[in-house]
C-alpha cells in the first residue's frame, strides 16, 4: 500500500549569513494510514518547525513532502489554502478557538468552509461532539468551559472534516493530567476504531505512550525510532522513559 | 451555515471592537459632513460676499479636514485589522483561500462604510442645523435659519468616503496577501529591542528646540536672524520644532527613563521597574506617532489661540481704530439728544510739509478742540496750555520700532514747534482721518495757512445697539465712519473665523484623542500577558491600576505639555507681531483644550484597567 505522508530529504534553514541557523536537517520518514505517530525531543530539537513544514504552516527550504500523490513542499498558495481544508486537521496547544463563536460553531467551522449541506453539518457535528464527550456544551462559548474542554472541543473541529491527516501540536501541553487522558484516550480510540491518521508532537512521555510508534528528533535530525507493536502502554511508556534517558536528552523534558 | 453566515455572526458578536471602528467612521463622516453643510450653506456663501476670506477659508478647511479624517479612518482600521489577526489565521489554516478571506474583509469594510455613510450623513445633517444657527450668533447676524439640505455637501461626503473606504478595503487586502501562516506562531515569541538612548541625539533634541524657540521670539523688523533667512525662517522654524519634538520623545525621554531605572533605590521598589521599562519601550515606539500628535496639538493650540484672541479682543480693537461712535465730515446732524453722550464739533487744517525724502501731511486742530476730543474719550489730561512754539502731537501708527520719535515740528518754514506731549492713542476715528494729528495753541491755528474741514465726533450711549442709526447717518454723510459698523464687520469676519477654527480645533483635538486612545487599548491588548503574570505573582489590582495609570499618563502627558509649551511660543511670537495681549483669551483656551485631554485620559485609564482586569480575572 501507498504511504500516507512521505517526507523526503526536508531541510529548513531559517535567517542568512552569520545568523543562519539550520533547524532542520536531512529528514526523511513515512507514515501510513491509519497511524498514530508521536514525536519527541528535547526542546530546540525542531519537533515544531517540522510539524509547521508538514502542515503547510511553513515552508521547507529543501526536500519533498508527498501527501499520496499531491507534493505539498512544491503546492501553490491557493492550492495549498484547499489542500488544508479538504485533508488537514489542526489541534494546537493554546486551542486556537474564536470566543465569539459557541462551542458548536467553531466544530462546525470547518464543514462550513467546506460549503457542506447543513443537515449533514448538523448530524456531523453531533457525533464527533458525543465521541468527545462534550454534547452538552455545544452551546456555550469558549470562555464558559474549561481548558480541557477547550482542547476537545478543538480536537471536534479537526477531526469533525474526517481529514487524512490531524497534526498536533502538544495538545495535552495545557491540561491537567485528567484531562490530558480523557483526550488521550479519546484520540487513540478515534485513531483504532476509524484509522484515523494522527501525528503528535510532544515532550511529555506519558501523551507519548498512547501513540503507535515514536520518532525521536535531536539537533533537527531524527535520531531513533520506537514502535510500541504489540506492548501495552504502561510497557510502551517505559521504554521511552528508557530511550529518553539514553538519548540523554534535556532532563526537563523527561517528564 | 455558510463562511459567510458564520462571518456575520461574527460582526454581531464581536460588536465592541466593530463599534469602535464603526463609531469612529461614523465620527469621522458627522464632523466632514457637518462641514460640507457649512461650505455649501446659502447662508454661509451669503457671508462670502461681505467677508471675501470666508469661502477661501471653508475649503482649504475642507481639505485639511478631509486630509485628516483619511489618517484618522487609516489609523482605526489598521487598529481594527490587527484585532482580528487570530481569525483570520484561522480562517486561513482551515483552508479558507487567501482571495476569499480577502473578499470577505473587502465586503466587509463596505458594508460597515455604507452603514457608517447613512448614519454619520443622517447625524451630521441634525448637527449641522445646530451649528449654523450658532455660527450664525456667532457672527451676530440674527438671521432665522431654515433648513440647509445640501445635495452638493452630501455628494461631496459620499465621494470622499467612497474613496477613504475604498483605499482602508484594499489595505486590508494587502495585509491578507502580506500575511504568512507561520507569523501567527512566531507573533509572540519576537522579543523587543531594549532602547538604548545616545547622547548625541538627545542634545542635539534640547538644542533645536531651544533654537527654534529662540528664532520664534525674534523680532521681525530687527532681528538678523530674520535678515538672513528672510521668508524661509517660519520653515526653519517649523522644522527644528519637529526634529527637537521626534528626538526629545526617541531619546531625552529614554535617557531620563533609563537613569531611572538604573537608580536601584528608585527602580527596585514595587512596580517602578515594570513601569518604566513598559514606558521605555512605549516611548520608543510611539516616538513617530507621539511627534504627530504634539504637531498637530500646537498647531491647534497656536491656531486656536490666535483665533480666539483676535474675536477675544474685537471690542479693545474697535476702540483703539474707532473711538468715538460716530464721526464724519461736514454739519452737524440729528441725533436723538437722549442717546447723547457728548459731541464735539471741529476743525481741521490740512498741512503737508515738504521733506526730504517724501512729504508729510497732517491734521493741525486747535487746543480747545483737542480738549473737547480728549474729554469726550475719557483721556487722563491736567494742565496743558500750549505756547506759541509748542505742540502735542497724535499718532496712532507710531511705532517705537521703526520711527524716532521726534523732538521737534516744522509746520511750515521756519515755523519750527517744539513736542510738548506726544500720544499714540488715536484721537479721531481712523477711517475718517488716518495720520498723524499736530495740536497748536488756538491763536497759533488762527494764524496756520491750509484747507479748513469741519468735523463732527460723537460718543453715543452703548454704541453697539445702533447700527440703524449708523446706516442712516452714514446715507446723510461724508467720510462717515462708526464704532458700531465697524464692530460688526470685525465679529463678522472673526466670528465665522473663530467657528472655523473651533470646528477644526475640536476635530483635531477629538482626532488626536481618538489616536492616543486607539494606540493604548492596542498595547492594552498586547500587554494582557505581562499584567496576568503581575497579578499571578501577587500584585494587587490596585498597584496594577497604578502602572496602567502612569504608562497611559506619560503617552497623554509628554504630547500635550510639548503642543503647550510650542503653542506658548507661537502665540507669544504672534501677540508680540501684532502688538496685541493675548493671555487671557489664550490661557482659558489651552485650560480648555487640557479639560478635554484630561477627560481622554481618565477614558483610556478606565478602558485599559477594563481590558486587563478581564484577562486576569478570566485566566486568574
Amino acid at each position: 500500500m501507498e504511504h500516507l505522508l512521505k517526507v523526503n530529504n526536508v531541510e529548513k534553514i531559517y535567517g542568512k549569513g552569520a545568523n543562519r541557523f539550520q533547524a532542520l536537517k536531512n529528514i526523511s520518514f513515512t507514515i501510513d494510514h491509519g497511524e498514530f505517530v508521536g514525536v519527541m525531543g528535547p526542546s530546540g530539537a525542531g519537533k515544531s518547525t517540522l510539524l509547521n513544514v508538514l502542515a503547510t504552516i511553513d515552508t521547507p527550504t529543501k526536500g519533498d513532502i508527498y501527501v499520496e500523490e499531491d507534493n505539498i513542499a512544491k503546492m501553490k498558495e491557493d492550492k495549498l489554502a484547499d489542500f488544508r481544508r479538504d485533508h488537514l486537521g489542526f489541534i494546537f496547544q493554546d486551542y486556537n478557538l474564536l470566543d465569539s463563536l459557541t462551542v458548536r460553531e467553531n466544530i462546525l467551522l470547518p464543514l462550513a468552509i467546506a460549503k457542506q449541506p447543513a443537515k449533514e453539518i448538523e448530524e456531523k457535528v453531533n457525533t464527533i461532539s458525543r465521541s468527545f464527550g462534550i454534547e452538552d456544551l455545544l452551546d456555550k462559548y469558549p470562555y464558559q468551559i474549561s481548558g480541557g474542554q477547550k482542547q476537545r472541543t478543538a480536537s471536534c473541529r479537526a477531526l469533525v472534516s474526517n481529514p487524512k491527516l490531524i497534526f498536533a501540536d502538544e495538545p495535552t501541553g495545557a491540561l491537567d493530567s485528567k484531562s490530558a487522558t480523557d483526550l488521550l484516550e479519546s484520540l487513540s480510540g478515534l485513531n483504532k476504531e476509524h484509522e484515523t491518521t494522527i501525528m503528535m508532537v510532544t515532550h511529555d512521555a506519558y501523551a507519548a505512550s498512547f501513540c503507535r510508534r515514536i520518532l525521536f528528533i535531536k539537533d533537527g535530525g531524527l535520531s531513533q525510532e520506537l514502535i510500541r507493536g504489540t506492548c501495552t502502554r504502561k510497557e510502551f511508556f517505559q521504554m521511552i522513559l528508557d530511550e529518553l534517558a539514553e538519548v540523554g536528552g534535556d532532563g526537563n523534558d523527561l517528564v | 451555515m455558510t463562511l459567510f453566515e458564520l462571518a456575520l455572526k461574527n460582526i454581531r458578536r464581536n460588536m465592541k471592537s466593530y463599534g469602535l471602528y464603526i463609531g469612529s467612521t461614523i465620527f469621522s463622516i458627522i464632523i466632514y459632513f457637518t462641514f460640507a453643510v457649512l461650505k455649501h450653506s446659502d447662508d454661509i456663501s451669503g457671508l462670502a460676499e461681505t467677508s471675501k476670506q470666508m469661502q477661501a477659508i471653508m475649503s482649504s478647511s475642507a481639505f485639511v479636514l478631509m486630509i485628516f479624517v483619511a489618517i484618522f479612518i487609516l489609523y482605526s482600521n489598521s487598529f481594527f485589522m490587527k484585532k482580528r489577526k487570530k481569525e483570520v489565521a484561522l480562517y486561513s489554516l482551515l483552508g479558507v483561500r487567501k482571495r476569499s478571506i480577502g473578499f470577505l474583509l473587502f465586503f466587509e469594510n463596505i458594508v460597515i462604510g455604507l452603514i457608517s455613510l447613512v448614519i454619520g450623513v443622517g447625524s451630521g445633517f441634525l448637527l449641522s442645523q445646530a451649528l449654523l444657527s450658532l455660527l450664525l450668533k456667532l457672527m451676530g447676524l440674527s438671521l432665522s435659519v431654515g433648513f440647509a439640505f445640501s445635495l452638493q455637501a452630501v455628494m461631496e461626503t459620499v465621494v470622499v468616503f467612497f474613496l477613504i473606504f475604498l483605499v482602508t478595503s484594499l489595505l486590508g487586502y494587502r495585509v491578507i496577501y502580506k500575511f504568512k501562516l507561520i507569523d501567527l506562531f512566531h507573533a509572540e515569541k519576537k522579543g523587543e529591542e531594549q532602547p538604548k538612548a545616545r547622547m548625541i541625539s538627545a542634545l542635539i533634541g534640547v538644542l533645536s528646540l531651544a533654537s527654534a524657540y529662540w528664532l520664534a521670539l525674534q523680532d521681525l523688523m530687527t532681528s538678523p536672524a530674520w535678515r538672513i533667512l528672510g521668508l524661509a525662517m517660519p520653515l526653519v522654524i517649523i522644522g527644528l520644532t519637529i526634529l527637537g519634538s521626534y528626538l526629545l520623545f526617541n531619546s531625552v525621554l529614554v535617557y531620563v527613563l533609563n537613569l531611572l531605572k538604573k537608580s536601584k533605590n528608585w527602580a527596585w521598589k514595587g512596580l517602578n521597574l515594570m513601569t518604566s521599562s513598559q514606558l521605555l519601550y512605549r516611548i520608543r515606539g510611539n516616538a513617530k506617532t507621539l511627534t504627530i500628535i504634539a504637531t498637530l496639538s500646537a498647531t491647534t493650540i497656536t491656531a486656536g489661540g490666535a483665533i480666539f484672541g483676535t474675536y477675544y479682543n474685537t471690542e479693545k480693537n474697535v476702540e483703539a481704530f474707532v473711538p468715538f461712535s460716530f464721526m464724519w465730515e461736514g454739519e452737524e446732524q440729528d441725533i436723538p439728544a437722549a442717546l447723547i453722550e457728548s459731541e464735539v464739533s471741529f476743525e481741521t487744517k490740512e498741512v503737508v510739509v515738504e521733506g526730504e525724502v517724501y512729504d508729510e501731511s497732517y491734521h493741525v486742530i486747535d487746543e480747545t478742540a483737542f480738549l473737547n476730543l480728549a474729554e469726550a474719550l475719557g483721556w487722563d489730561i491736567d494742565n496743558i496750555d500750549l505756547e506759541k512754539g509748542e505742540a502735542i502731537v497724535v499718532d496712532p501708527f507710531y511705532d517705537e520700532r521703526w520711527q524716532e520719535q521726534a523732538e521737534t515740528i516744522e509746520l511750515a518754514a521756519g515755523d519750527i514747534k517744539k513736542v510738548e506731549e506726544f500720544y499714540e492713542e488715536p484721537l479721531f476715528n481712523i477711517p475718517t482721518l488716518p495720520g498723524t494729528t499736530v495740536v497748536v495753541d488756538d491763536t497759533a491755528f488762527q494764524e496756520l495757512d491750509g484747507e479748513h474741514t469741519a468735523y463732527q465726533a460723537v460718543q453715543i450711549d452703548d454704541f453697539k445697539n445702533h447700527l440703524d442709526l449708523s446706516k442712516e447717518l452714514e446715507a446723510k454723510t461724508e467720510n462717515f465712519s462708526s464704532a458700531v459698523q465697524n464692530y460688526q464687520d470685525s465679529i463678522e469676519s472673526s466670528g465665522a473665523m473663530l467657528f472655523v477654527g473651533s470646528f477644526l480645533g475640536l476635530v483635531f483635538l477629538v482626532a488626536t484623542g481618538s489616536i492616543i486612545f486607539f494606540k493604548m487599548m492596542t498595547e492594552a491588548e498586547e500587554d494582557k500577558g505581562k499584567y496576568t503574570v503581575l497579578y499571578k505573582i501577587g500584585v494587587s489590582k490596585t498597584e496594577m491600576k497604578k502602572t496602567v495609570r502612569y504608562q497611559v499618563g506619560l503617552i497623554f502627558l509628554a504630547p500635550l505639555v510639548l503642543g503647550l509649551m510650542h503653542g506658548t511660543v507661537a502665540l507669544m511670537a504672534f501677540s508680540n507681531l501684532l502688538q496685541m495681549n493675548l493671555w487671557e483669551p489664550i490661557i482659558l483656551w489651552m485650560a480648555a483644550y487640557t479639560m478635554i485631554y484630561i477627560l481622554y485620559y481618565v477614558m483610556t485609564v478606565r478602558g485599559f484597567n477594563k481590558t486587563i482586569t478581564q484577562t486576569v480575572t478570566q485566566e486568574g
